[in-house]
């Protein structure tokens, strides 16, 4: 292990003349190998963003997590072999490789995109992140346009406090991007989101009401944003207004993770209420949505309610797929029907649900009434790390299905 | 650097030797990214099944595309026939009697190959991987920092798009980024950027296809891409180090983007990747 050895501490304590003072607390905080907390920066071009990565060793096997704030993923190995340690995150088909100079990282992140590897610079120094909270006039829900060249898009953009520091969502209009989590230094600040796949940071400063900044994504995408405080009126068009279905009633046809071929017409399904939930395993807001549907299912059920998930898969493998989709479903303790729908793409699910125009988002989630015909069409969805209108989606999401029930 | 680290007392007692590790705010022009980013990149080629070592075609999905046997529109040894058509948006495959979607941008695995089809609806082109790898190091001019540069963005007047081919042959629509000017020992030179947005990030890149003197002499003939990294709102950084060969460079299986108008540079540009030994 002495390749782990504090080269930097031992080198300058030989000159310090608090060594003496000093040394007993440095032997206690050494710690084995790549062990205990880190300050991990991916260095964009725009400026570093922060993540946290922590290590240890268990039963002789090294593990960590990856945490943007108070979220944290597992990853899914930590090889350490000499001074180089390379952790995995094999959701994303990802890995950060690094090595150790004196007490800190330094080495790349990898991601295998279509036309090659993408690299982005990786350091960490041992230690935690500090608590930066931002201050009360920049937190709150702002409306933004992102603009690029010639085209202007609407977000919003929330910002708020919470242990770990500053917290924010970026909303669009068929979702957000997930949890973000940083820091502010006066009316400036600066919070990120880094789960092995995307890599999003947006910083801003805020003069005179109005916020301006930067959206970061991936090593050198820039994007400039423009943002006032919201009055209330939305900036976003609903999510459901942007996919529509015709008239009929609906129909589909997919096999179940038995291979047993399953369409609307199913007994199960005749003259119920009955909600269709387009997901995907490997998409985050799915796994956000799959607990608020589970107790969906729990309330209603007895009065009349199905839930059928139509999964949309990456390898296309029913094999592989299907095993994805147990996971998924033993993980959320999913009671209601699972279907394997096909691959998870835009315009592949398109395809194989030809009544809906305009299909855009995962998840989708589509109310059928007792006649089978769509009532309603939510695309996205808003996880926990929105909480307001998570807690409002649910609520309308059980008003719609209380409605729909009702009715004979 | 300002209040990045948060140093505590114990650790800015030693703040000068921090600063040595971390104060050098360069990484993407330092050398060692440049190494790691070149090797992960020849990684990806000798081992990607998707690499363009392992393409045997790519060609027009157009009115329907045939697969499999020696008079199929891409012949495939052991494979019986396919056919791949457009059908509203969707890339259909019909193989035995079934017809599945084939994803956009996805690789599908139909027996030892690999089918992607990708770029817009209409005019989608299918590029088909075998499980061979051809065997190519890529080679590169030293690193010299004199072809390191930065410079600012001169915006278009209005919003112009060009359908262009990206490195790996797919067509895609442009939008023009702007003229980025350079200073060359031969005097001022403009090169122009296209913006080439990656729908499955929302990433997008400032790119730069450019012909130099040294085409055919040791670069490649058709030109090369070029990446611009923002510094800030205005200033660009252009490192003709990280300059990369197209991908018909690689196989011959690809379709070769058409050099951009105007972006023919009066000198030698010996930086980045080479062609041939």
């Amino acid at each position: 292990m002495a390749e782990w050895r504090n080269a930097v501490l031992l080198r300058s304590f030989r000159h310090s003349s608090f060594s003496h003072l000093l040394l007993p607390l440095f032997l206690s905080v050494q710690a084995p190998g790549p062990a205990g907390p880190w300050r991990a920066v991916l260095d964009l071009a725009g400026g570093p963003l922060r993540f946290a990565l922590t290590v240890e060793q268990k039963g002789g096997t090294w593990q960590g997590k990856l945490c943007n704030g108070t979220q944290c993923q597992a990853l899914s190995a930590v090889r350490v072999a000499g001074d180089s340690v390379v952790f995995d995150i094999a959701t994303y088909a990802a890995t950060i490789a690094a090595v150790a100079r004196g007490d800190s990282l330094v080495g790349e992140y990898h991601n295998v995109g279509r036309r090659g590897p993408r690299t982005i610079p990786f350091r960490a120094a041992r230690g935690r992140w500090p608590v930066e909270k931002g201050p009360g006039g920049l937190t709150g829900r702002w409306d933004a346009q992102f603009l690029t060249d010639f085209d202007a898009s609407p977000r919003v953009i929330e910002l708020r406090n919470d242990r770990a520091g500053l917290e924010g969502t970026i909303i669009s209009n068929t979702g957000d991007y997930g949890l973000f989590w940083g820091h502010a230094q006066a009316d400036s600040f600066s919070i990120s989101h880094f789960d092995g796949s995307y890599v999003y940071m947006l910083t801003g400063q805020l003069k005179a009401d109005t916020l301006r900044g930067v959206f970061h994504a991936g090593l050198r995408t820039q994007t400039r944003f423009i943002a006032v405080r919201s009055n209330g009126a939305p900036h976003l068009k609903s999510p459901s207004e942007i996919t529509t279905a015709d008239t009929a009633p609906f129909r589909f046809s997919f096999p179940d993770l038995e291979g047993r071929q399953i369409t609307e017409a199913d007994p199960r399904l005749r003259g119920k209420v009955v909600v269709i939930d387009v997901f995907g395993t490997w998409c985050p807001t799915c796994h956000d949505a799959a607990p608020a549907l589970v107790q969906l299912y729990k309330d209603y059920h007895a009065r009349g309610l199905e839930i059928v998930g139509l999964a949309y898969e990456v390898s296309g493998d029913s094999a592989t797929d299907n095993h994805q989709v147990r996971l998924y479903r033993d993980t959320y303790h999913i009671p209601f029907t699972l279907l394997r729908a096909g691959t998870n793409d835009t315009e592949a699910a398109a395809a194989t649900l030809p009544q809906l125009t305009n299909f855009t988002a995962f998840p989708t989630t589509i109310f059928l009434d007792r006649t089978g015909r769509v009532r309603r069409i939510h695309a996205g969805f808003y996880g926990p790390a929105l909480p307001e209108q998570h807690a409002k989606l649910v609520k309308e999401m059980r008003a719609e299905v209380e409605s729909l029930l009702r009715e004979r | 650097m300002r209040n990045y680290w948060r140093l505590s007392r114990l650790t800015s007692h030693f703040l000068p030797l921090t600063l040595l590790i971390f104060g050098v705010r360069s990484p993407l022009t330092a050398q060692d990214g440049l190494v790691a980013e070149r090797s992960a990149f020849a990684l990806w080629l000798a081992n990607a099944p998707d690499s363009p070592l392992a393409a045997l075609a790519q060609q027009a999905i157009g009115t329907g595309l045939t697969l499999g046997p020696e008079d199929a529109d891409v012949p495939l040894k052991n494979s019986t026939r396919m056919t791949v058509r457009e059908e509203g948006s969707s890339v259909m495959l019909n193989h035995q009697g079934t017809k599945t979607p084939l994803p956009r941008d996805r690789l599908t695995a139909i027996g030892p190959y690999q089918l992607r089809p990708a770029g817009p609806s209409g005019r989608s082109v299918l590029t088909v991987f075998g499980p061979e790898h051809r065997t190519l190091i890529p080679s590169y001019y030293p690193a010299d920092s004199h072809f390191v540069m930065t410079g600012s963005l001169t915006k278009p007047a209005s919003r112009v798009t060009h359908r262009i081919l990206m490195p790996d042959g797919v067509e895609t629509e442009a939008i023009e980024a702007g003229v980025f000017t350079i200073q060359l020992e031969s005097g001022p030179a403009n090169l122009k950027v296209y913006r080439i947005a990656d729908e499955d990030t929302g990433e997008s890149e400032l790119v730069i296809y450019f012909q130099d003197l040294t085409n055919g002499k040791g670069s490649y003939p058709a030109g090369r891409f070029v990446t611009l990294t923002p510094r800030d709102e205005i200033t660009y950084l252009l490192d003709f180090n990280r300059s990369r060969n197209p991908f018909c460079a690689y196989s011959t299986a690809y379709a070769c983007p058409a050099p951009w108008p105007g972006n023919r540079l009066s000198v030698e540009i010996k930086a980045g990747e080479k062609y041939g030994n």
